[in-house]
């Protein structure tokens, strides 16, 4: 048997939604195979030798998933997870060598699946969970400080132009997940019906999120691009809402708390 | 072997112990980290991984090269690893024998090849690629196995010797993973052991298993037991010192816990150069020989 044939086969044995015992069970074929392919013995089957991969497989992922997700699995009970996992796998099987990365389409996936009819609001609360994680070890950087800032020129302060730093996620909801991020499980309120927008980021080596209001959620996705924002485009932008006067001091307020909580770069 | 010195007794590095390893705060000689949980941007593993590398030599272990997939290698998991690598100026490089992705997709496990000619000669090329774009030999581990391949033509310590000199590699010799599947499959572990080119071998690996009555599985959640220290024994009498790694992935033990049961490796290695027994291979019994003929293992 070639090594690519041996490969495909034990690989569509061992990765299957059903084990290996159900597989030959139903058909005969794939018994053969078995048989032709592994040897047995009295303490274990040629079928049951490749269950124990298939065990492995299935519950490796699932309880890296099921503590990269606590809180949604939490939501869901464990019955209700181990069957999102087994829809999941089969439906968007790992395709990247780390194991972090094998539950990063689970969030999308978890919209569309049968359990968010009940509770539309769990893949926004997983896409927390999730950005959270990708956020943890994101590439470094080194925030702006308030010290910095003083140093600039008054007439030159206008020019600097911010960008986020890269471990940080935007996340738009449809409902106020936030809200029940401290929650213990299924028996909490669900969230309100209520947008909101999540600003998730590193700091030092602690991960943050917190909602974003009305001019944040409007500017952050503008710092967040390549290019950035200059200050005074972040003002002059404000002045619809708040005023000429209103707009600068709310310019200068946003900076100073996006620079305390480190979520700034300045770019030349 | 050239290129890989002996470093003493290493642990694993495991999140429980990030902070008191960083801070220099364990006992042992040198620490072994997994590839693949530093093979991120920033953050703190990676400034874990920079601590630690300040106070103790590391090498880096992977777990998913896939030396033995029909897949191609994947070469931006290499470059990432190249790159590891330069940052951290490891002692050296491992990764298993096994394949772990076959048509694109990852199996986050280490599966079990056929011991073929055809298998042997796709291993060798691979890792003699890994080799030249990592300017370094390598050390490929043997794997815990339930399986056996009823084509497979060779016992898997032959395979693994030819595969060493073919590839010119060396072997990082998991001695858990010998008695695993010597249980497994009702092989003779010593035969293994005294299968393997010493010349060939740069490391062991220690750690505990988990008994299922039907057959022993390669968890990591337990202390090393005694059958497994008797065959280390062994290995250190026959192939004399190599660094020695202790595995600990579940159910971790405090730090100065799991340094102390390290460190029995250590004495081990002591004792065998008291009595001048290192490299004479004299042949004693070792629990977790032949197991079928034996009945249910329990």
């Amino acid at each position: 048997m070639k090594l690519s044939d041996t490969q495909a086969r034990f690989q569509a044995l061992v990765t299957a939604r059903d084990s290996v015992e159900a597989i030959v069970a139903r058909d005969a074929q794939a018994r053969a195979s078995v048989e032709e392919m592994v040897v047995g013995d009295a303490r274990l089957s040629a079928v049951d030798r490749l269950d124990v991969y298939a065990g492995m497989y299935f519950v490796r992922i699932h309880d890296v998933l099921a503590q990269e997700l606590a809180r949604t699995a939490a939501v869901l009970g464990a019955e209700a997870f181990h069957g999102l996992v087994t829809d999941y796998l089969a439906a968007c099987p790992p395709s990247h060598p780390s194991l972090r990365e094998a539950g990063a389409r689970l969030p999308n996936f978890l919209a569309g699946h049968p359990l968010a009819a009940e509770r539309p609001w769990l893949a926004e609360l997983a896409r927390l969970e999730r950005a959270r994680l990708e956020v943890f070890d994101g590439p470094d950087a080194a925030p702006v400080t308030m010290a910095a800032l003083r140093e600039v020129p008054p007439e030159r302060f206008g020019l600097i132009r911010f960008r986020l730093i890269p471990a940080h996620r935007l996340l738009t909801n449809r409902f106020a997940v936030s809200e029940i991020w401290r929650s213990d499980g299924p028996g909490d309120a669900p969230p309100r019906a209520e947008p909101e927008t999540l600003i998730v980021w590193r700091r030092d080596v602690t991960v943050f999120h917190r909602p974003a209001d009305a001019d944040e959620a409007r500017w952050l996705p503008a710092l967040a691009g390549a290019d950035g924002l200059v200050f005074t485009e972040l003002g002059a932008s404000l002045a619809g809402r708040h005023g000429l006067v209103g707009a600068a001091r709310r310019a200068f307020e946003l900076s100073a708390l996006w620079t305390a909580e480190e979520l700034l770069l300045v770019s030349d | 072997m050239d290129g890989f010195p002996d470093l003493g007794t290493g642990i694993g590095l495991r999140p429980p112990h990030y902070a008191d390893v960083a801070a220099g705060r364990a006992r042992i000689d040198w620490i072994e980290v997994i590839t693949e949980n530093f093979m991120v941007e920033g953050g703190n593993p990676r400034r874990v991984l920079r601590a630690v590398r300040e106070r103790y030599p590391v090498v880096l272990h992977g777990v998913s090269m896939s030396l033995g997939s029909v897949d191609p290698l994947d070469e931006r998991y290499l470059d990432g690893l190249a790159a590891l690598a330069r940052e951290t100026e490891p002692a050296w490089i491992s990764d298993h024998l096994c394949w772990s992705s076959f048509g694109g997709h990852s199996a986050h496990d280490l599966w079990p090849l056929p011991y073929t000619e055809e298998a042997l000669r796709h291993v060798a090329a691979r890792i003699a690629r890994v080799q030249e774009r990592l300017g370094r030999r390598i050390l490929v581990e043997n794997v815990s196995s339930y399986l056996t391949y009823r084509h497979s033509t060779m016992s898997e310590w032959e395979f693994l010797g030819a595969l060493a000199e073919t590839a010119d590699c060396g072997l990082l010799l998991d001695v858990n993973n010998v008695f695993v599947s010597a249980r497994n499959h009702g092989f003779d572990p010593i035969a293994f052991l005294d299968g393997v080119p010493r010349a060939r071998v740069g490391q062991f690996h220690i750690a505990g298993h988990s008994d299922k009555g039907t057959h022993l599985l390669d968890t990591h959640d337990h202390p090393v037991c005694d059958d497994v220290w008797a065959l280390y024994r062994h290995a250190v009498r026959s192939f004399g010192a190599r660094s020695t790694l202790l595995e600990r992935d579940d159910d971790i033990p405090s730090l100065d816990e799991l340094c102390a049961e390290a460190r029995r490796a250590a004495a081990m290695t002591a004792e065998a150069d008291r009595v001048g027994e290192r490299g004479v291979s004299p042949r004693e019994p070792v629990a977790g020989g032949p197991g079928p003929s034996q009945g249910p293992v329990r």
